[in-house]
C-alpha cells in the first residue's frame, strides 16, 4: 500500500472534538473506522470535506492544502453519505440532479445510469422519495452524491440502518465503484465484521483520537491496545 | 353616529366574565386569577388607548400619526422578535422590516388615495398591518429555528454536494414561507362567510353602509395579505445567512 499514491494527508489536527489526528489515504484504498460512540469518528470525515473546521494541523488533499480549494469545489469532490438518507422533497430526479445542478453539469441520461450502477429500476426516476423503501432511500443518497463524480467518498454510518439484503447490496457496489469510480473512501462502521469485509485499512478510534491504525487484518486480529481487546470482546 | 354604550350597560359585562370564572372554579381549572386580571388589564388598556387616540387625533396630523406608528412599531418588534431569541440582530432587523412594510402599506394607500392622512384613518389601518405583520413575522422565525433544527441533516447533506448556504437553505425556505402564509390564505377564503370582519363590523355598527364599509375591508384585508407575505419572506431570506458561518457550515443555534 505504501506505493501507492498519497491522495489525502492529516497533519496533527486538534479540534473540539478530535485530538492528535494524523493519518494518511491512499489512492485505491478503502480504509474502516471504528470505535465507541462519541470518539470523534464523524466528526473526523465532516472535517476532511470542511463540513467542520479544526483549531490546528492541515489536511492536504492532492498535496493541496484543503484551505486552498473553493469550498463547493472541494465538497463536490470529497463526497459524503450520512447515516439517515435526508433526501429532499420531490422527486428521484430532483435529488439525483441537486449536486450536478450547482456546477451545471446535469445531463438527464445521467439519472439512469445512476440508478443502475445503485441497483434500481429506471422507472425510479420520478419517483417522490417518499414513496421509497428505507433501502431505496439510502441507495439513492448513495446515488446522489456518485451523481457528483466525488473522488473520495466519505461514508458515515451508511448501512447502520438498514436489512441484511440492502446491507449486502451496498457493500458489492462499494467495492465496485473503488477504485473505478472513486479513488479511495474513508467509511465509519459499527459492524466489525463489515470493517473487515470492506477495509484494506482500519482505524479504532477512542476519546477523540485515534487509538490503533494499521492494515484491516493486523487491527481486527492481532489488537496491542487493551481497549481495542475490550472493544472488539462487547 | 353609532350609539352610545351606557356605564351602566358596560357594567353588565361583569356577567360575560363570571361565566369562565364560574367554570373555572366548577371544574377546579385555577384560572379565576388570571381570567379576573386578564379581563381588567384588557379593559384597562382599550379605555387608554381611548383616551391617547382621542389626544393623538387633535394633534396635527403628522404628530400625532408618528408618535403612534413609532409606539406600534417597536412594540410589535419587541414582541414578534421574542420568538427568535438567539438569533443574531433579530430586533433590530425586525423593527427594520416592520417600518418597510409600514411605508409600503402607506405609500400605496395614500398614493392611490385610498384613504387620507388623518390619524383617525392611518392609525387603525396601519394597526393591523402591523399587528398581522408581527404575528406573521413571529410565525416564520418560531418556524425558520424548528425547521432548520429538523431540516439540520438536510442542510448538511445540500452543503456536502457543493451547496452554497443560499442553496442549501432554499430546500427550508420555501417551507417557512409557505407556512406563515398559510393562516391569511385561509382567511381570505372564508372572509365575510364565517364572522364578518373586525374593520367592516365596526363601520356598519357606526353607521356606514354595507356596501361603502366592504370596499375598505377590501383595502385592508389585501394590504395585510401583502403585508404579511413580504414580512415572511423578508425575514426568511434576511435571517437563514444567520444559521451558516463564513465557511458555509451549519452554526448550533443557542436554544431560547
Amino acid at each position: 500500500m505504501s506505493i501507492e499514491k498519497v491522495i489525502l494527508e492529516a497533519k496533527n489536527i486538534q479540534s473540539d472534538r478530535l485530538k492528535n489526528i494524523n493519518f494518511t489515504l491512499h489512492e485505491g484504498e478503502i480504509i474502516t473506522l471504528i470505535g465507541p460512540s462519541g470518539a470523534g469518528k464523524s466528526s473526523l470525515l465532516m472535517l476532511l470535506n470542511r463540513l467542520e473546521d479544526p483549531n490546528e494541523g492541515t489536511i492536504h488533499y492532492l498535496g493541496k492544502d484543503i484551505n486552498e480549494y473553493p469550498l463547493e469545489q472541494l465538497r463536490k469532490r470529497i463526497g459524503m453519505v450520512f447515516q439517515s438518507s435526508s433526501l429532499f422533497e420531490g422527486s428521484v430526479e430532483d435529488n439525483l440532479k441537486f449536486g450536478p445542478s450547482l456546477f451545471d453539469e446535469w445531463k438527464p441520461e445521467r439519472g439512469k445510469e445512476l440508478l443502475e450502477v445503485v441497483q434500481l429500476p429506471k422507472e425510479y426516476l420520478d419517483k417522490n422519495v417518499e414513496e421509497l423503501s428505507g433501502g431505496e432511500q439510502q441507495r439513492i443518497a448513495f446515488a446522489r452524491t456518485l451523481a457528483n463524480k466525488p473522488e473520495i467518498l466519505l461514508l458515515d454510518e451508511v448501512t447502520s440502518a438498514l436489512d441484511v439484503k440492502n446491507v449486502e447490496l451496498i457493500e458489492r457496489f462499494l467495492k465496485e465503484i473503488v477504485p473505478n469510480q472513486v479513488k479511495a473512501m474513508m467509511m465509519v462502521t459499527h459492524d466489525i465484521e463489515q470493517a473487515k469485509r470492506l477495509g484494506n485499512r482500519t482505524f479504532f478510534m477512542n476519546n477523540e483520537e485515534i487509538v490503533e491504525q494499521g492494515r484491516t487484518s493486523q487491527v481486527l486480529e492481532a489488537p496491542k491496545t487493551n481497549t481495542l481487546q475490550a472493544f472488539l470482546k462487547e | 353616529m353609532a350609539p352610545e354604550i351606557s356605564n351602566v350597560s358596560m357594567f353588565f359585562l361583569v356577567f360575560f366574565v363570571l361565566i369562565p370564572v364560574s367554570l373555572s372554579y366548577f371544574y377546579a381549572l385555577g384560572l379565576s386569577k388570571s381570567i379576573f386580571w386578564s379581563s381588567f388589564r384588557g379593559v384597562t388598556q382599550l379605555f387608554l388607548i381611548g383616551y391617547v387616540l382621542t389626544y393623538l387625533f387633535s394633534l396635527e396630523p403628522l404628530t400625532g400619526i408618528s408618535i403612534m406608528l413609532t409606539v406600534m412599531i417597536v412594540v410589535a418588534a419587541l414582541h414578534a422578535s421574542k420568538k427568535g431569541q438567539g438569533i443574531p440582530f433579530v430586533r433590530s432587523i425586525t423593527f427594520l422590516v416592520i417600518v418597510l412594510i409600514e411605508i409600503f402599506v402607506l405609500v400605496m394607500w395614500l398614493g392611490f388615495d385610498m384613504i387620507s392622512f388623518q390619524p383617525d384613518q392611518v392609525i387603525p389601518m396601519s394597526g393591523m398591518v402591523i399587528g398581522n405583520s408581527m404575528v406573521a413575522i413571529g410565525l416564520a422565525l418560531e418556524r425558520m429555528k424548528s425547521e432548520f433544527k429538523e431540516g439540520k441533516g438536510k442542510i448538511i447533506a445540500a452543503l456536502a454536494l457543493g451547496a452554497k448556504p443560499e442553496q442549501a437553505s432554499k430546500i427550508l425556505v420555501r417551507k417557512i414561507v409557505k407556512a406563515s402564509m398559510i393562516p391569511n390564505v385561509d382567511g381570505l377564503k372564508t372572509i365575510g362567510l364565517v364572522q364578518l370582519p373586525g374593520m367592516m363590523t365596526g363601520l356598519i355598527l357606526g353607521g356606514v353602509a354595507p356596501i361603502e364599509a366592504i370596499r375598505y375591508q377590501i383595502v385592508i384585508s389585501l394590504s395585510i395579505f401583502a403585508s404579511v407575505s413580504l414580512s415572511a419572506m423578508l425575514v426568511t431570506v434576511i435571517f437563514y445567512r444567520f444559521f451558516f458561518n463564513k465557511n458555509q457550515q451549519m452554526i448550533q443555534m443557542k436554544e431560547s
